[in-house]
């Protein structure tokens, strides 16, 4: 695949379908390591992670291994996380609290900012290339790091455009996240919860806003509820998780009314003022936090913005109704580990925060009804994608049925694989891109 | 836990038979014989890290009310659902029953254990070992679950898939 051209990479996506090396072909998930993995921004973390000097949080970016580390002026920094002598990885815990960085093996030390602090038995190194101040004895910093509202970002291309261009609308999905918050900021609930998939990253990304997939993948859970209420006496309310697992039944109507919006670079979200989660119930006491911050027009305005899956691609996925984000880290080209993170909206009901943990735990965790049936379905794509009778898969739904809003932006409605179709035009973009290589 | 019921606590091979019963319905994927074995206000929890304080305010991979548990005994083996049209076996493995030194429901006990489980499941074999923590009390039908802690060594780890059973 590295041989191959860019007329070569073209020749696997066409208008309507795209090729399934896409999918099964190490060599493609090689390259796209080199060609999207380490050129767009990737969601680091957040830096509620690390609220003090010397806090760490260790991850990866694409295959590069990294560090996000609080500054002693408060600054948040990502390193590589590679020793610049022999190469070690300076952290095995994944996070944690330090003065600097001591490297196991010998002992190099550096600080918080990834410049070498000391070496011991220095005069070994007399009389040669070495010196202290050389960054090539350094950690080196990644070529550009930057957050939005608290949500770390990193690229490793010196020349990726700034991340609020690379956001683009997508920033307004964290603005909202952290505008539904009385303080106007929102902090990490606990350690995520993780989901190795036995899938092609794109399989992931692809289904959140895949609104042909849940009346169907996920009819079941929502039947279960229905059969045990209708078990109980007459007159026996619904509990509150029927609130979160029924809209997954809605119907194909209601997925078109909430629409799908495609943005540049990949991005795209559903819904808008519509979503599944625009008819949860009020929160006690949190309606009047928010008027007491905001005045009551503006906290209008926030709560009626109700997208459904914004993704930040490839890397990340957030819902704002829900304040859950979930983080793609690929591994191989059948091996994707999903993350799921949550936050507290700052000032508000601890209610809400529960309603976000229940929320992820009946939909998103490993042990869930919903989740287990997604991870099913895209294990079987890659299982049935082995197949020769067919090399191509299907993404024409909606084709030509949509509408550009200005600004590089196009519309569609719901259940249209327009977002699909948009992820692999910046998919196709980045990787017969082969100036920046 | 209090004077009575320290009085009343059944000897360990009480608990040990009824932990077999439990493991059983488990072995046997019987989940109707097994909600039964919890109390109408029993719980079920599997925290996503080894010391975890709280199943609402973090996520958890599994917290369970007997309702949730009661969709999920109907939602089981639903051949709607991808991730339920294979076939499901379990054996699980229990040891070093003991008594809690602390804890527990004031008006029973805490039980704590090892246990290993092997579910077959898509066609592999995946090996689970943790801990559980059993609060049991006494009811008319015998011992019951108020709640049940599961805590798994790899709570934490990059590498568990999907659980489509109780462990
Ligand atoms: S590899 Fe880090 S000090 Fe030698
Ligand atoms: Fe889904």
């Amino acid at each position: 695949m590295t041989q191959r051209n860019n007329q070569q990479i073209r020749d696997l996506v066409r208008e309507d379908r795209v090729h399934r090396d896409l999918y099964v072909n190490p060599d493609v998930f090689d390259l796209e390591m080199d060609r999207i993995w380490s050129r767009a921004w990737i969601f680091v973390g957040h830096d509620s992670q690390v609220p003090n000097a010397g806090d760490f949080y260790a991850t990866e970016i694409g295959r590069e291994p990294v560090i996000m580390v609080r500054q002693t002026n408060g600054d948040v920094r990502v390193l590589h996380n590679r020793c610049a002598h022999k190469g070690a990885k300076l952290t095995g815990r994944p996070q944690g609290n330090c003065k600097g960085f001591r490297c196991p093996y010998h002992g190099w030390t550096y600080k918080l900012d990834g410049r070498l602090a000391g070496v011991p038995a220095r005069k070994g190194y007399d009389n040669t290339p070495f010196d202290m101040k050389d960054p090539r004895f350094s950690l080196a910093p990644v070529a550009q790091a930057d957050s939005y509202r608290g949500f770390v970002f990193a690229t490793l291309d010196p020349n990726a455009p700034p991340l609020p261009e690379f956001l683009d609308d997508a920033a307004a999905t964290l603005d909202n996240i952290a505008d539904r918050a009385p303080e106007g900021e929102v902090e990490v609930a606990g350690p995520p919860l993780r989901y190795l998939h036995n899938c092609n990253w794109k399989m992931f990304v692809e289904n959140l806003n895949d609104a042909m997939h849940p009346m169907v993948a996920h009819a079941s859970v929502g039947n279960a509820a229905r059969r045990y209420v209708a078990e109980q006496p007459e007159g026996t309310e619904y509990p509150p998780e029927a609130e979160i697992i029924f809209p997954f039944g809605s119907s194909y109507e209601f997925f078109d009314k909430m629409q799908v919006t495609a943005l540049p670079h990949g991005h795209a979200y559903m819904g808008g003022e519509l979503s599944i989660h625009s008819d949860y119930s009020a929160v006690p006491g949190y309606w009047d936090a928010m008027v007491k911050s905001y005045g009551e027009e503006r906290t209008k305005k926030i709560l009626s913005q109700n997208r459904h899956n914004t993704i930040f691609y490839p890397s990340f996925t957030a819902k704002d109704a829900i304040q859950a984000v979930r983080v793609c880290r690929p591994i191989a080209v059948d091996k994707t580990m999903i993350e799921s993170w949550h936050f507290r909206l700052k000032g508000a009901p601890e209610q809400m925060l529960k309603r976000t943990i229940l929320y992820s735990r009946l939909i998103n965790s490993n042990a869930s009804m919903v989740g287990p049936d997604d991870w099913d379905c895209y294990t079987r794509i890659q299982e049935g994608l082995v197949s020769d009778a067919k090399v191509w898969v299907d993404t024409s739904r909606g084709l030509g049925r949509e509408e550009a809003v200005g600004d590089g932006r196009r519309k569609s409605f719901g259940t249209s694989d327009l977002s699909y179709r948009n992820q692999i035009q910046a998919w196709l973009e980045y990787m017969t891109d082969e100036v920046a290589a | 836990m209090t004077a009575q019921a320290q009085h009343a606590a059944p000897d360990l091979a009480t608990i040990e038979e009824f932990l077999y019963r439990e493991a059983d319905c488990l072995d046997r994927v019987d989940l109707d014989a097994w909600i039964q074995l919890y109390t109408e206000d029993g719980t079920y929890w599997m925290p996503v890290s080894p010391d975890q304080q709280s199943p609402e305010t973090e996520i958890s991979i599994f917290y369970d009310d007997r309702l949730l548990m009661e969709i999920r005994r109907r939602n089981f083996g639903d051949e709607w659902a991808a991730s339920m049209d294979y076939d499901v076996r379990c054996s699980h493995l229990i040891g070093n029953i003991r008594y809690a030194t602390d804890g527990g429901p004031d008006d029973g006990w805490r039980v704590q254990s090892n246990f290993q489980a092997a579910i077959y499941y898509r066609g592999e074999t995946t090996f689970y070992a943790g801990h559980y923590t059993h609060d049991l009390v006494n009811t008319p039908d015998g011992l019951r679950i108020r709640h049940k802690r599961v805590d798994l060594l790899n709570c934490d780890s990059a590498e568990l898939g999907s659980i489509v059973i109780y462990l």
